[in-house]
């Protein structure tokens, strides 16, 4: 205890940056074990104890890939021959095609089922049965009405991404501070400006989560209406590949997918601090 | 609103009776009814031959084709399969993330290791990797129960951790004002805490678990009920489609209602709970 202490001087640059640090080695031990297990490295350390069983240890590049061959690959795809980019469009125009139309009958749902609890009462049954459902079950029953095109893509998007944003903003507009709305009504606010001024600033930070939800759900969507018979992009491409075995293929796929989530995820946060900024610190 | 009991009303007529009735129960009333007209049309659209069956079906053809599936072998083993797939990966997650995720939440440099994998697989869609594990387990019953597995494990780990978290700061700091041991705080103060993010993330889980067996099945497999709505679908057998939809929803749904109990138990100690 006393010894550590008295490191503390030397330690403090490692403490300030531990995060980092430890995060960092973990990756890299993690990608020098994947590295090691395709190229035979973990073989040949474990041979003189295991003989020739060791040899299990080394498997082959279609089955596992490397971080190398994933790195040639995504090259490759980005900058060679450029065949990553149509696929990405292609995704992303279904994406935002599902997403917006989420959005646009979500958001209005739910309000209006929060505003009126008769309505609420309505809709109540159905939300939360499809809520409960896996959504991509439908995913036949939309082929079969409409194809395996563009259509069908967005509407997996879209019955994803939907129930997310109704439910936050029926559950955003119950849990506004009913004094808010009392003492708008007393001063005789109009209906339209008790909603402008009380219930969409009161009830954005739940709807933006259910949107941080729905983008993710989205990717669902997206990944599943290609993987699911549909001939281009992202998700259609790694299932390509995957069916070639050609594993970088699918892991530089993979990888696109968690990039895109991450910056999607930091997209919404930055519009969540924005829209909070008034508000004082609870 | 107060109504005054008055000796000449208080035989009540039939029909105001059924009013209050109405009133009493408003929302089993209008949610009931919205079902019911929902049913109604479906079947009178259905049946009315503006569309073809094959595309919409309707209820009464969807309840023929579930009581002929009661009789179909093939159907319970698809049933069994299923299940299987979802209590083996759900199972292997709550196991092993509601502990992963205590140890992460009580431990920064466990998290400091952790969190890039975590983070990582928590910002893709699991199903993405179906691909591979089909590549890497074949199509049979345990590709499932891995992307199950993966599915349920994330969602359950973060809410545990975050969780831990945000246990109460000065319930910890009273108790080792009167010097509690480590693993007393942690089983009097942070566990208890940690039980509703737990349930939260028991219930994100599960939703994703059945993600993981509609989609597993829908993608590659030989026998369960995902695999069952995706060959009807090619076949155009509407009604069982919708019937394997229905008991998707259905599993859901008591799944749901299940941890809902559970938790109401394990939350019974608190005070004023709402």
């Amino acid at each position: 205890m006393r010894a550590e202490r008295n490191m503390r001087a030397e330690r403090s640059c490692y403490l300030l940056h531990e995060r980092a640090i430890l995060g960092a080695a973990m990756v890299i031990l993690f990608l020098l074990a994947w590295e090691g297990l395709e190229r035979g490295w973990w073989a040949d350390l474990l041979h003189p104890l295991l003989g020739a069983a060791a040899e299990r240890f080394k498997l082959k590049p279609i089955f596992v890939s490397s971080p190398t061959l994933v790195a040639q690959a995504a090259f490759r795809m980005f900058f060679v021959t450029g065949e990553i980019w149509r696929d990405l469009g292609w995704s992303a125009i279904g994406y935002v095609l599902g997403l917006v139309l989420a959005i646009a009958v979500g958001i209005p749902l739910g309000l209006a089922a929060g505003w009126y609890r008769r309505f609420s009462y309505a809709v109540a049954p159905f939300l939360s049965a499809l809520n409960a459902t896996p959504q991509v079950a439908f995913l036949p029953l939309i082929v079969v009405w409409i194809g395996t095109g563009l259509g069908a893509r967005i509407l997996v998007i879209f019955l994803l991404a939907v129930l997310p944003i109704a439910i936050n903003a029926h559950a955003a507009v119950r849990t506004i501070d009913p004094r808010l709305v009392k003492v708008a009504a007393s001063f005789g606010a109009s209906d339209w400006r008790l909603f402008r001024t009380v219930i969409l600033p009161g009830s954005l930070p739940l709807v933006l989560a259910g949107l941080r939800l729905a983008v993710g759900r989205g990717m669902i969507g997206v990944v599943v209406g290609e993987i699911y018979g549909s001939a281009s992009g992202i998700g259609a491409m790694i299932n390509q590949a995957g069916a070639r075995f050609q594993t970088d293929k699918v892991f530089v796929g993979v990888l696109t997918i968690v990039a895109v989530g991450v910056i999607l995820a930091e997209v919404v946060q930055r519009i969540e601090r924005r829209v909070e900024i008034w508000r004082p610190p609870a | 609103m107060v109504t005054v009991a008055d000796p000449a009303t208080s035989t009540i007529p039939r029909r105001s009776l059924l009013a209050r009735l109405c009133r009493d129960h408003e929302q089993l009333v209008i949610g009931g009814g919205t079902l019911v007209a929902f049913l109604l049309a479906w079947e009178a659209f259905g049946e009315s031959g503006l569309v073809d069956p094959l595309f919409i079906s309707s209820p009464t053809r969807v309840a023929q084709a579930g009581f002929a599936l009661l009789h179909d072998r093939d159907f319970w083993n698809d049933l069994g399969v299923s299940g299987r797939e979802f209590i083996l990966g759900y199972g292997a997650a709550v196991a092993l993330a509601v502990p992963l995720g205590l140890a992460i939440g009580l431990s920064r440099r466990l998290q400091y290791m952790l969190s890039p994998f975590v983070d990582t697989l928590n910002a893709v869609p699991r199903v993405t990797l179906l691909p591979l594990i089909i590549l890497w387990l074949g199509i049979g019953i345990w590709s499932k129960v891995v992307v199950v597995f993966l599915g349920a494990v994330i969602p359950i780990m973060i809410n545990t951790q975050s969780g831990v978290k945000t246990s109460e700061a000065r319930f910890i700091r009273v108790a080792r004002s009167f010097s509690a041991s480590r693993f007393k705080i942690f089983s009097s103060i942070v566990l208890p805490g940690t039980v509703p993010f737990i349930f939260t993330g028991l219930k994100y889980g599960a939703g994703r678990a059945l993600l993981g067996v509609v989609v597993g099945e829908l993608y590659a497999a030989t026998a369960g009920i995902g695999h069952m709505i995706a060959e009807a679908g090619n076949t155009f057998q509407t009604d069982v489609v919708f019937f394997g939809v229905l008991i998707f929803m259905a599993t859901g749904l008591v799944v749901v209602a299940l941890l809902d109990r559970l938790e109401q138990r394990f939350e019974k100690w608190r005070p004023n709970a709402r």
